[in-house]
């Protein structure tokens, strides 16, 4: 090869430039090569990322669970609060019972009042029965429930929500139904369809929304409504007093 | 993506306030029975699926089915019966009147959302 002082300057520039490119290009090769050996990194590194990928997986699927069972509770208490017809709130409670619940049998009672209406009668109202048509059981009979069932006389006395099996009662679930502290009825259930085996654990949120907001919203409608039915009656009066 | 519109046939409100949650993004049509459905549908042409319950008053469930598979317009929109244990005479009904699937309650929000997506999946997708 020419001395670099021989030869043009353009070319000796245009030399430099590849031996540098040159040099870079071999440096570059080192470091791939010196980067590629160590598969086991590649590997562990691999893992690492699958792992993480299965805990976020198994995360994800926590905060669905989560996501429906809030959202569960928001619309149950949404609509038990949305009206003030008392028919419409034992309704929402019926769908709840059945379409978040899976309830297939069950009963609504409410204590009844002696005629005095200052003290229990002794006896609860069966405020409303599903799928009770073909019972046998003699215990839910003519809309009124005398006691027999130990779980749930036990849930009407002491306000305590019980989730069976419990010996010597067909009840899975008592709910107590309590009104600022006093137990005023429960919610019975008494079988749940078939493909749904079990109560699970978030089922126990529902039963506990239920135990403090259904009896509570059932109430303040029926309240409603009697003094609703009062207004309309003195308005009435009113107006005929004042036609004469 | 385009959204799918979904036609919510049930006459509990409760449930058409869990579809309202269940299925953010997507638009809703509610009927609270067979009769208004028709006349829902009627209005909005372009709905892509039916989440349909049975037991309904005035015209139910299995009825409108049959009124919708007869239809030349809406026959193409695939039903999916939302069912109750203790109903499965009428969802075998139903499925034989041509319901795209079935659902039992109480249901979780994947698996609603996974027969949707089944259901509405483009056939190129």
């Amino acid at each position: 090869m020419a001395a670099r002082e021989q030869l043009p300057s353009r070319l000796g520039s245009a030399l430099d430039e590849l031996r540098a490119t040159l040099d870079r290009a071999a440096e570059l090769a080192k470091q791939l090569t010196a980067g590629s050996t160590p598969g086991g990194d590649l590997d562990s590194r691999l893992a690492d990322v699958e792992a993480d990928r299965d805990e976020l997986s198994t995360k994800l699927a926590e905060y669905e669970h989560q996501v429906q069972r809030l959202m569960n509770l928001y619309v149950a208490t949404y609509q038990l609060h949305a009206t003030l017809d008392p028919g419409e709130v034992q309704a929402t409670i019926a769908e709840i019972a059945i379409n978040l619940l899976g309830a297939e049998r069950f009963v609504l009672l409410f204590w009844k009042t002696d005629n005095a209406g200052d003290g229990r009668s002794g006896e609860c109202e069966i405020a409303l029965a599903q799928g009770m048509e073909d019972d046998k059981s003699g215990t839910w009979q003519n809309g009124v429930y005398s006691g027999g069932d130990p779980a749930v006389d036990a849930t009407l006395a002491d306000g305590v929500l019980r989730i069976g099996p419990i010996g010597g009662s067909d009840a899975l679930a008592c709910v107590p139904l309590a009104v600022q502290g006093a137990t005023v009825g429960a919610l019975v259930i008494l079988k749940l369809f078939d493909h749904k085996e079990m109560l699970r654990a978030e089922d126990r949120d529902l039963l506990d929304l239920i135990a403090a907001h259904a009896a509570s919203a059932l109430f303040a409608a029926r309240v409603y409504s009697n003094t609703d039915r009062k207004l309309k009656t003195l308005e009435s009066l009113v107006a005929l007093v004042r036609r004469q | 993506m385009k959204t799918k519109k979904v036609l919510v046939v049930d006459d509990s409100k409760l449930l058409h306030r869990m579809f309202e949650m269940m299925l953010r993004g997507f638009p809703l049509v509610h009927a609270f029975d067979g009769r208004e459905a028709l006349d829902r549908l009627a209005e909005h042409k372009d709905v892509e699926i039916i989440l349909l319950d049975i037991n309904m008053p005035r015209m139910n469930g299995l009825e409108f089915l049959t009124a919708v598979k007869a239809h030349p317009e809406f026959a193409r929109i695939p039903v999916v019966i939302i069912t109750t244990e203790g109903t499965e005479d009428d969802t075998e009904r139903g499925m034989q009147a041509g319901a795209a699937a079935y659902v039992k309650k109480p249901f979780r929000n994947e698996e609603l959302l996974g027969v949707i997506d089944k259901l509405t999946a483009s056939p190129a997708a």
